[in-house]
């Protein structure tokens, strides 16, 4: 993990909303089949670094000793919600706006936020 | 040793060590899945709760979808399903135990019953996931329900397809379907239908509701699987699954059976060549026969074997014999049309449907000519019920235009074109019309 193929910037793709509870099974293959597609380009030209789903509810922390509270959430409306992020690798920013332009989820009404890893 | 070059498999030496994502779901993976899961899901909470079985699958398939847009799919696409949705369910029946014991109602022995033996309820080999599928089945065609809420139910729980798609394929309103699915649990909730393939007798005349079904769901689907439509093509893959998942259960696997998944094989073969690059309708004479699906009329003609060792010939007999004369003629003009017109004069008197006539008399109309095809047609433009069925005027058109006569031919194409159904079918009517109307040449 040292060792590094490139020094290409990073960057962390956070995908929001966008999914309904009422696609049918069809509608639901298609989804993951342009997910699959768009992964796979992303692999062949060396960009795809890593990608994983993030689950709903989770905790807040704040303050310490006896300040501290932990309470649930943050609780955000489903269509906001992160859902899951892909770690990219990108020339810069102007690529990796190309590259989440084509995320699958943008066509059905989600969001990208698309944030830059600082490398120090 | 085993154990050594287990490891050696996981050290890769570069840093990108996760397998190599499984590339390509399986055609309808989730629809069937769907299927697969909620008949089983059923047999465990009981047709009563339906539904149940139905919202966990769709969280199941949920699930699938959030996680595998970001992971990848996993290595048994199917048994992480199963997994899932069992796991699920497991939690459901604990769940209701649990409350059960807590008020301490003696009502509730059963669900803890039921949650005990969930575990092994599960425990099932593919020969049981078809078992359940075939009780579901023959619960969806449960007498009680009319022929239009069997053929809803049998696609919304076996065909995996929702009710915008069912609406879509069936060219009904949206809300209409939702009710008539509501109805119908709620019928085999009230009559106490339980979740079983019918035993003796009774199991014949039931067999024949099923086998009309999915008739019927396969005759939608292939209607109009062109153009559009999409959702229509689908209708026919759904009903050859279900038919071939009959016909190869020991229970199901009767004469009359193999002739329709016979039948609909042999149709559905004809699929690709149906359109030309432009999405239009392209007639039986006009098709490239090269184009024909060659492994359906191979597991046509196997079917069309087992369907003659019975004693009776139903009319998927004679249907499917028909489609096997199309099957094995090199071309159009070369077709055995005495055969065919022979299987249509006793489908003609097994069943007065008038849409079987039109296609007598345009089979008698290749074995004796388009003016004694024409004579044929003209005797059944009094019938009420054809008024409104565009293919009556077109098959006069075609035959008029074959015969010479090209103003008339031209009047009844513009008479079909008032009641078509669907786009890509005006669009072949709009061209034939045209060719109609272009100088022939020089």
């Amino acid at each position: 993990l040292i060792e590094r193929r490139t020094t290409m910037p990073k960057y962390m793709l956070l995908l929001h909303g966008g999914e309904s509870p009422d696609y049918s099974p069809q509608e639901m293959q298609r989804i993951v089949e342009e997910y699959i597609a768009w992964a796979r380009r992303l692999r062949t030209e060396g960009h795809m670094l890593d990608g994983d789903e993030l689950g709903e509810g989770g905790k807040m922390l704040r303050g310490t000793g006896a300040a501290l509270t932990v309470t649930d959430g943050p609780f955000t409306e489903t269509k906001e919600a992160i859902g899951g992020y892909f770690l990219i690798e990108a020339a810069d920013e102007a690529q990796a706006v190309e590259i989440s332009k084509e995320c699958p989820g943008l066509r059905r009404g989600g969001a990208v936020q698309l944030r830059p890893i600082v490398e120090h | 040793m085993t154990q050594a070059s287990g490891t050696t498999a996981y050290s890769t030496p570069r840093n990108t060590a996760s397998p190599e994502p499984v590339e390509q779901l399986v055609e309808d993976l989730f629809r069937r899945e769907a299927g697969r899961m909620v008949s089983t899901l059923t047999r465990v909470f009981g047709v009563e709760h339906m539904d149940l079985a139905e919202d966990v699958v769709q969280e199941t398939l949920l699930k699938a979808l959030q996680q595998w847009r970001f992971k990848g799919v996993p290595e048994n696409p199917s048994g992480w399903l199963f997994r899932v949705s069992k796991n699920h369910a497991l939690d459901i029946l604990r769940r209701r135990a649990t409350l059960g014991r807590k008020q301490g109602e003696i009502a509730h022995s059963e669900e803890r019953r039921q949650a005990e033996t969930a575990e092994e309820q599960f425990a099932v080999s593919e020969n049981q996931i078809e078992d359940d599928q075939l009780r579901m089945m023959f619960t969806c065609c449960h007498p009680a329900l009319s022929r239009e809420s069997q053929v809803s139910l049998t696609l919304k729980t076996l065909g995996g397809l929702s009710v915008p798609e069912i609406a879509r394929a069936f060219l009904s309103d949206e809300r209409a379907v939702a009710q008539r699915l509501v109805r119908a649990k709620r019928t085999l909730r009230e009559q106490g239908v339980e979740f079983v393939v019918p035993e003796g007798d009774l199991f014949e005349g039931r067999l024949d509701a099923v086998l009309q079904v999915l008739y019927l769901l396969f005759n939608e689907g292939y209607a109009v699987s062109a153009g559009e439509n999409l959702i229509r093509a689908e209708l026919c893959r759904e009903a050859i699954d279900l038919v071939e998942l009959l016909a190869r259960h020991p229970r199901g696997d009767a004469p009359r059976t193999h002739a329709l998944a016979a039948l609909m094989l042999l149709q559905a073969s004809r699929l690709p060549a149906r359109v030309d690059g432009h999405g239009d309708l392209l007639l039986l004479a006009d098709q490239d026969r090269k184009l024909w699906n060659r492994s359906m009329i191979h597991r046509g003609f196997a079917h069309l074997e087992l369907a003659a060792q019975g004693e009776v010939v139903s009319e998927y007999h004679l249907e499917a014999g028909i489609a096997a004369c199309h099957a094995c003629a090199p071309d159009y003009e070369s077709t055995d049309w005495p055969a065919v017109l022979d299987a249509y004069d006793s489908l003609a008197r097994l069943n007065g449907s008038p849409v079987i006539a039109i296609n007598r008399a345009v089979a008698y109309s290749r074995v004796h000519g388009p003016a004694a095809g024409i004579g044929e047609l003209d005797k059944l433009r009094g019938e009420p019920r054809l008024a409104d069925y565009y293919l009556l005027w077109s098959s006069l058109g075609a035959l008029h235009a074959e015969a010479g006569n090209g103003e008339q031919a031209g009047a009844f194409y513009h008479e079909a074109l008032k009641h078509v159904g669907s786009e890509p079918e005006r669009r072949f009517l709009s061209r034939k019309l045209k060719e109609m109307e272009a100088p022939t040449g020089p």
